[in-house]
């Protein structure tokens, strides 16, 4: 049943934000990792997204979105003066991952507000094919 | 009884004469509706199977998604079943 394209297309927001949310709690988690298996201190992790063709229609009104890959933020690290840490360079500075608190702070939120729309979007048009049902009752 | 004989002899109309209602070629109501049943039956499989695989870890998303699909698909089911039953009962209260 091609009515249920709609839904595909909610799905593949949800899944998205996730996706999103995964980045920023791992983000938040190691907002103190100084060491990572590649080396050097944890980068901050951003997802890029695209869209996902849904339905064969052409040109398709139906675009769902995807994750197209995970990408390590090139802002520079912080440096915190800690002499005593064992990843401290020889002046005492450490190089802490490049997460602003804040930032993620506002990413989660947007990424809560975005699953929430779409929540919506699936409601709206579940309500709406709901409503199709009633016609000429 | 003349009278009675010559009531046979009154002409049936020409244009009901030999008709007969003919099975319309291609796909016939019975296997549209078996078609359609078996079609809400795979949707409700699917949404089954997304409830197991969420309790071994699947997405919680996907599994209610499905679910919900079931539940339409249930829903319109439903409703063609209930606008049968009720063409049935028209006919049936029609007087001959």
């Amino acid at each position: 049943m091609d009515n249920f394209a709609i839904f595909k297309v909610s799905a593949s927001a949800l899944d998205a934000q996730r996706s999103r949310m995964n980045t920023i709690a791992s983000n938040m988690a190691n907002i103190h990792s100084t060491q990572t298996e590649s080396g050097g201190p944890y980068k901050r992790k951003e997802v890029v997204f695209t869209t996902l063709p849904i339905g064969s229609e052409n040109p398709s009104a139906l675009e769902g979105v995807k994750m197209a890959q995970i990408v390590d933020s090139q802002e520079p690290f912080k440096k915190i003066h800690e002499p005593g840490h064992p990843d401290a360079d020889k002046d005492g500075f450490v190089s802490m991952p490049n997460i602003n608190i804040m930032e993620e702070m506002v990413n989660m939120m947007m990424a809560l507000r975005a699953y929430d729309a779409n929540v919506t979007t699936f409601n709206m048009s579940k309500t709406m094919f709901l409503k199709a049902l009633e016609i000429g009752r | 009884m003349t009278e009675i004989k010559n009531i046979g002899s009154i002409s049936v109309p020409n244009s009901l004469q030999g008709k007969t209602v003919q099975p319309e070629k291609g796909e016939n109501f019975e296997a549209l509706l078996k078609d359609a049943v078996n079609k809400v039956n795979t949707i409700q499989n699917e949404a089954e199977k997304a409830i197991q695989e969420l309790s071994s870890g699947g997405d919680i998303s996907s599994a209610v998604i499905a679910m919900e699909k079931a539940d339409l698909s249930f829903q319109v089911m439903l409703e063609v079943r209930n606008k049968l039953l009720s063409a049935y009962e028209e006919i049936m209260r029609l007087q001959i």
